[in-house]
């Protein structure tokens, strides 16, 4: 191996170190968490993942009186909102977001119980990886931030049939249903997924997503749109609740997804 | 039980270099690969819809991707060629496939006899295994993936194939959710300790096939794990995995891949395997490696680097499509071939040495995982996992281990920046790896309990446990 000294700055930039975030998550989380000690203790849980602590501060705060509605939405959502806040700002990374969102489902799971007819949510969705397609990897953590932002996910896993998600889109009812894709060979499930709804009379939109997949065949089939990354997801759902069809996701996309 | 390396076939990273290997293979039509040149393999897949029937699959693959690419071999003057058909999951059928395997063996044949070049066709099949319904004969009653498995290596080695390869999933129900998650550990007992066994468990039956049928067995891979932990790593501005952990995950995947040639594989590895390089430090046996001719499939950050001891290189994968150059996959050959054309005049002009530390430099800094399969380095993790070859385990541990020591190395001498999070991280694995426990059995207690209900596809009968 050659002994002359190298300039490796003279050859490459590492971006990555040049624009790191060096702020810390205490830091940033000081000026986020909520004021009240009980909450602000169950809302610490989150954020910093300690998952074998949330059940005893869950459980701890409803028995001193704090609502079971008061304690998820403002407790264990507001811890998880401060995780994605840090996310955005690249403090945190996936493995935070995983793990958080594990510790706030564990908590929703004791707390919920204690609401009469159960908690409501923003609505459901339909996420799988399609027809011959092994790799879910993306759709499992688009699934786990829809749910951290508060929809409802019927996750029905990987290489799907394109009958049997349209047999759950029909008995479910989502509001949304996505596919993903790691070949080219697979996206095309998605197209006949619409296709079929379409013919159903359900024109709910269809998410294409995936390695494999691009805008210009997500958007090339009728009820088609598209999400380049998992973050994207959440903020596409929550425009398709507030009343955008799939021909007008398309429209905003760009708005919608900026910056994330 | 099967062979195990514990000794290095090379005395010495410095006697590492691109087109040597210390084992050469010939097969094929004139193919000799580790044997002073290297070969370009190009790799390519269909264009969507055309898998919906045999006749358009075949055609796609024989008549025109096949075509395509030996007259712009023939155009641009490439004495070799390899083909790399990677099966899209259609082709599990084998009416699907062994239309295409004959085909490509009939036209390379053709193209040999009537124009002297050399050739041969790589088929890596599928694997669909899935560990929730089983990895193994007779497990899975849902969809007897492993069946269909076994089928497609029949299909392969009966209709004319010349090399056999797979990227095999075993062991990926725990890397999903090590990478996911960041734990180490979790790779370790998934990809370091169970893939190993899965690995020995297909690759036995494999090279019982290929042999009965004269078909080279080349290698495997640990894309499942080691690539999906590298492309989540991403690049420059990509950090939802942490680049110090993909490197040591990636250290850690060598000594699962080393177990295709402990069973009787041959080589060339697998192209995407880029821990190929410690594999080669250990075996010898010739390596096929992909990086800046690959653009076409992913971006990384060791385009050059790779292709330092490389002994076939490839493009990874390119959809067939027109471009102005031609098809693309004409125009990916015409990339391939002239970087090869470069590694075999150096060779030539025995400047092989000086180019390979040209490559190696250029992209020795730009991440932890270049730095780690940097061939020095590389090198020196192939030597644990030597060390300790007789044991899956203790031997993937070490790999990690080490990988993770030469990157704290590389940092606290100022060679190798990292930043403030992936230093973060490398601390972390360091300090959980070398508080593992010293043995296997005591390993598997310890992860069998603390991933009970984390990884619930974990199937101990899937790894014959």
């Amino acid at each position: 191996m050659s002994k002359t000294k190298i300039d490796y700055g003279a050859i490459l930039r590492r971006y990555d170190a040049e624009l790191e975030n060096v702020s810390t998550p205490e830091a940033i989380a000081a000026k986020m968490l909520p004021s009240d000690p009980h909450l602000k203790e169950v809302a610490s849980t989150v954020l910093y993942m300690k998952i074998r602590e949330v059940g005893p501060v869950v459980m701890k705060a409803l028995k001193e009186g704090v609502e079971p509605l008061i304690l998820i939405n403002k407790g264990l959502v507001a811890g998880m909102e401060i995780v994605s806040n840090l996310y955005a700002q690249h403090v945190y990374y996936l493995p935070e977001i995983m793990m958080a969102a594990k510790t706030m489902e564990i908590g929703i799971s004791i707390a919920e119980k204690q609401i009469p007819g159960g908690r409501t949510t923003k609505g459901k969705v339909i996420m799988h990886a399609v027809e011959g397609d092994p790799h879910d990897i993306g759709k499992n953590i688009a699934a786990v931030m829809m749910r951290s932002s508060g929809f409802t996910v019927l996750d029905l896993g990987k290489d799907v049939a394109v009958d049997t998600v349209i047999a759950t889109v029909k008995e479910e009812k989502p509001f949304m249903v996505s596919g993903t894709a790691l070949m080219t060979t697979t996206m095309t499930a998605c197209a006949a997924i619409a296709e079929k709804l379409k013919a159903a009379g359900i024109n709910i939109p269809v998410m294409a997503a995936g390695g494999a997949v691009h805008r210009d065949f997500a958007e090339s089939f009728d009820l088609g749109i598209y999400s380049e990354k998992a973050p994207q997801t959440p903020p596409i759902a929550d425009k398709i609740l507030a009343g955008y069809d799939w021909k007008k996701i398309r429209e905003n996309w760009d708005d919608i997804v900026e910056g994330i | 039980m099967a062979k195990r390396f514990t000794k290095m076939a090379y005395s010495s990273p410095e006697e590492m270099v691109f087109g040597h290997s210390k084992a050469p293979i010939s097969y094929g039509f004139g193919m000799k690969v580790g044997a002073g040149r290297v070969i370009p393999e190009l790799n390519y897949a269909p264009r969507p819809g055309t898998e919906k029937s045999v006749d358009r699959l075949r055609k796609e693959y024989v008549d025109y991707i096949s075509k395509d690419a030996l007259d712009r071999a023939l155009t641009l003057g490439f004495p070799d060629l390899q083909l790399e058909t990677e099966w899209v999951s259609q082709m599990a059928a084998p009416e699907m496939s062994a239309p295409i395997v004959s085909g490509q063996r009939d036209l390379v044949e053709k193209y040999h006899d009537k124009y002297g070049i050399n050739l041969a066709v790589r088929h890596t099949i599928p694997d669909q295994r899935e560990a929730g319904q089983g990895l193994r004969l007779g497990l899975d009653k849902e969809s007897a993936y492993p069946e269909r498995f076994m089928t497609c290596v029949d299909t392969v080695c009966e209709n004319g194939a010349d090399v056999l390869s797979v990227e095999s999933v075993g062991g990926k129900e725990f890397a999903d959710y090590a990478v996911t998650h960041g734990d180490i550990t979790a790779f370790l007992f998934g990809v370091g300790y169970l893939g190993s066994m899965d690995m020995e468990y297909i690759w036995k039956q494999m090279v019982s096939v290929a042999k009965k049928h004269k078909v080279i067995p080349g290698g495997d891979t640990n894309c499942s794990g080691a690539n999906v932990a590298m492309f989540m790593a991403g690049g420059m501005m990509d950090n939802d995995v942490q680049k110090t952990f993909s490197a040591v995950a990636r250290c850690i995947s060598a000594a699962r891949t080393l177990v295709a040639p402990e069973c009787g594989a041959t080589g060339p590895d697998k192209d995407c395997g880029y821990e190929g390089v410690i594999v080669k430090a250990i075996t010898g046996l010739p390596a096929a490696q992909e990086g800046k001719n690959c653009q076409c499939a992913h971006a990384d950050l060791q385009g050059n680097l790779m292709a330092q001891v490389t002994d076939m290189w490839s493009n990874e994968s390119v959809e067939y499509h027109p471009e102005f150059g031609g098809s693309s996959i004409q125009c990916w050959l015409g990339t391939l071939g002239y970087e090869v054309s470069l590694m075999n005049t150096a060779i030539q002009m025995g400047q092989e040495r000086t180019l390979r530390d040209l490559y190696m430099n250029s992209d020795r800094t730009r991440g932890p995982e270049g730095y780690v399969l940097a061939y020095d380095n590389a090198w020196k993790i192939g030597k644990v996992i030597a060390e300790y070859g007789d044991d899956y385990y203790l031997r993937a541990k070490a790999a990690g281990l080490t990988g993770a020591n030469i990157i704290m190395e590389g940092y606290d001498k100022k060679e190798l920046i990292l930043t403030s999070k992936q230093l973060l991280v490398l601390k972390k694995m360091i300090k959980e790896l070398e508080a593992l426990p010293d043995n296997e059995d005591s390993f598997y207690e310890y992860c069998a309990k603390k991933y009970k209900d984390e990884v619930p596809d974990f199937n101990p009968k899937n790894y014959g446990l």
